[in-house]
């Protein structure tokens, strides 16, 4: 590692998320790394007063997409329970495992046996404890009603028309009473031809007929072109 | 008297009242690989016997058996007798148990983290043996079936002409009636002699056959000019016809496996160009991974290298298409736009196979829209035959030299084609 570190601060907003500042003067986001010494797909690993830093890349994880996008509020701490829909190789829960610790838990479901195959590989064969490998449907949420508890986050990130729909349904199931709902939406994955704002505002608008107050939407790019995060809190 | 609701969990089932009270319970053994067998049961919505075993306990105190799967539900219905049992999904109920499990753990003697410790074991061993089941070389299992399909047909072919001529000596007039090989065999299967063809008859066995058409088959039955066939001749052409009709059925199922099994291991391939052309490709190719890495010029001509390496010997045309040519927009479309259309189709199936060997992205739906566009493109662009060649050239220049030749006068005999490559 060629550039040394100058500093290393916590995030002002969010918990568990730290700023790392090179000595050429730019800046990265990063968390602390659970699992030290391991890398999960080939971040760069920080050291600094003690404790080991895994680097948040914006182009791989639209969730560090949206912190660096001035996201206002993430409500992710220490002992979260999250369900996590769409967990592919593990990038972005792997992050929050992170942040979480070991007494929170990411259930973590995904549909595609090949790229969970490297989650197991990456996260839960590098001693990841605080992760749930599940390999089912998110459509179906019975199917794995026998591993999920109540959860305080529902987070989606899948490549599926109807994710709005999927990430309520999966909310009516799991998530407890004042728990939020993080959703990204793919404008791509659900309709090419539309233009990318009015398949964000139709997936909003599902969200708001399921009875969720929309409490922020931000775009991903650059990081990510037709992209939004969405966060919203279930009317109580 | 009340409904009783069933939690499922990785410890077993809880069985709780309407006020959310567990009233019984039965718990798995607790070693994480006697539960993971149950959850791969329970994920395929079958049951265990734990479920059964807590549901006639509970039978004589509850009125209704609440589950959420409702397709397990269904199943139970079977094998439980003397209770309603319905599928209700999400349970009030059962969100409130999971919302405060913590609570209910507590009663067991529990605590979170041991049960967490429990969870993530179950649940790593069930994800491990569903990988093992999943991806191991399915590509090559798809490719022995896609060609088991291909013997079938071939099979099915074969059965049927000989079923037609030997039923034709007892019958001949039918080989004109009925066009479609299942319906004949069928008749001769269920009806056999000639004199039982009635029209109620043929309605049962084929409800689908319009009236007009079986009338006339009755009709032609009756003044038939055929040899006469005893039932000890027509037994043998039955267990024939027997043979045609079981293999039809396995033909439907191998179709649906492969359907299946491509959902899984090409997605993006099968939405491109369906279950048994993309079936069809990863075979011609050797394996997906193999297919990622082809260039589209190769998967264009996939299914054709005989004419592909004649024309690379000769130095004539090159084949436009391979086994591709299946794909409807191609066949359908007048000649002189087929290999543009193929060449596109080859591009995105290039990009597709990329996607379902490496990523697993589910990117089709694009690669769909864009090939459409094209494929309209091509169709407006290019909607008349282009003018006849030799009119013009002839016309300015003199005919066109013969095609180059390449080693030597005299070329050696053509060898022996040698499939791909």
């Amino acid at each position: 590692m060629s550039i040394e570190v100058v500093d290393v601060r916590p995030h002002e907003r969010h918990y568990g998320v730290y700023i790392v500042k090179f000595e050429d003067g730019t800046e990265r986001i990063a968390t602390v790394n659970l699992t030290p010494g391991k890398r999960v797909y080939g971040e760069r690993l920080i050291k600094w007063g003690g404790l080991e830093y895994r680097e948040w890349n914006p182009y791989r994880s639209k969730l560090a997409a949206a912190i660096l996008n001035g996201l206002k509020f993430v409500p992710i701490a220490e002992g979260t329970h999250i369900l996590y829909l769409g967990a592919a190789s593990g990038t972005t829960p792997s992050h929050m495992s992170d942040i979480v610790g070991e007494r929170g838990l990411i259930y973590s479901v995904e549909f595609s046996p090949r790229v969970f195959r490297e989650f197991m590989e990456k996260l839960v064969d590098q001693g990841r404890r605080n992760v749930i490998p599940i390999l089912g449907d998110a459509r179906f949420p019975y199917q794995y009603a026998h591993y999920v508890k109540g959860v305080d986050v529902v987070y989606i990130d899948v490549a599926q028309p109807a994710q709005a729909k999927i990430l309520a349904d999966n909310a009516d199931y799991f998530l407890k009473p004042g728990g939020h709902v993080m959703l990204v939406i793919k404008a791509m994955s659900i309709d090419v031809t539309a233009p990318a704002t009015e398949t964000f505002k139709q997936e909003i608008n599902t969200l708001k007929e399921r009875g969720f107050d929309i409490i922020e939407t931000v775009h991903l790019e650059p990081y990510d072109t037709a992209h939004a995060m969405v966060i919203a809190k279930k009317k109580s | 008297m009340a409904k009783i609701y069933i939690a499922t969990d990785v410890l077993g089932f809880f069985a709780l009242d309407e006020a959310g009270n567990v009233v019984d319970k039965e718990l798995y053994e607790k070693k994480p690989d006697v539960v993971a067998a149950r959850l791969m049961e329970l994920e395929k919505s079958n049951y265990v016997p734990e479920i059964v075993k807590l549901i006639e306990r509970i039978k004589p105190r509850a009125e209704k058996v609440v589950l959420e799967d409702p397709e397990l539900a269904r199943k139970l219905v079977a094998a439980v007798k003397g209770v309603e049992i319905v599928g209700e999904s999400p349970s009030h109920i059962l969100v409130e148990f999971r919302r405060n499990f913590p609570m209910y753990l507590g009663a067991l003697g529990l605590t979170w983290d041991e049960y967490q410790k429990f969870l993530f074991e179950v649940s790593d061993l069930v994800t491990r043996l569903k990988l093992r089941q999943a991806v191991e070389r399915r590509d090559l299992f798809i490719a022995q079936a896609i060609s088991t399909l291909d013997d079938v047909d071939k099979i099915l072919n074969l059965i049927a002409s000989r079923i037609r001529e030997w039923y034709g000596l007892h019958f001949p007039e039918l080989e004109e009636l009925i066009r479609d090989n299942k319906e004949y065999v069928t008749i001769v299967y269920h009806i056999g002699h000639r004199s039982r063809i009635a029209e109620d008859a043929l309605k049962k066995i084929l409800p689908e056959m319009p009236e007009e058409r079986a009338k006339r088959i009755v009709e032609s039955a009756k003044k038939s000019i055929g040899a006469e066939m005893s039932d000890w001749d027509l037994e043998q052409l039955k267990i024939y016809a027997d043979i045609y009709l079981n293999l039809d059925a396995y033909r439907e199922k191998l179709a649906t496996y492969i359907d299946e099994a491509m959902k899984e291991v090409a997605p993006n391939v099968r939405e491109l160009v369906g279950p048994l052309l993309g079936a069809r490709l990863i075979k011609l190719a050797g394996g997906l991974t193999r297919m990622a890495f082809l260039p589209a010029s190769t998967i264009q001509v996939l299914g054709a290298e005989k004419a592909l390496f004649r024309a690379l010997r000769t130095g004539g045309k090159p084949p436009k298409h391979g086994v591709i040519f299946q794909y409807p927009e191609i066949f359908r479309s007048p000649r002189w736009q087929r290999g543009k259309i193929a060449r596109a189709l080859a591009a995105k199936l290039a990009i597709a196979a990329k996607a379902d060997a490496f990523t697993g992205n589910f990117i089709a739906p694009r690669l769909k829209e864009e090939l459409l566009k094209r494929i309209q493109e091509v169709k407006t662009l290019y909607a008349k035959p282009p003018p006849k060649a030799p009119t013009q050239p002839a016309a300015k220049t003199p005919p066109p030299p013969p095609p180059p030749k390449k080693g030597g006068e005299k070329r050696p005999p053509p060898r022996r084609e040698r499939g791909r490559r």
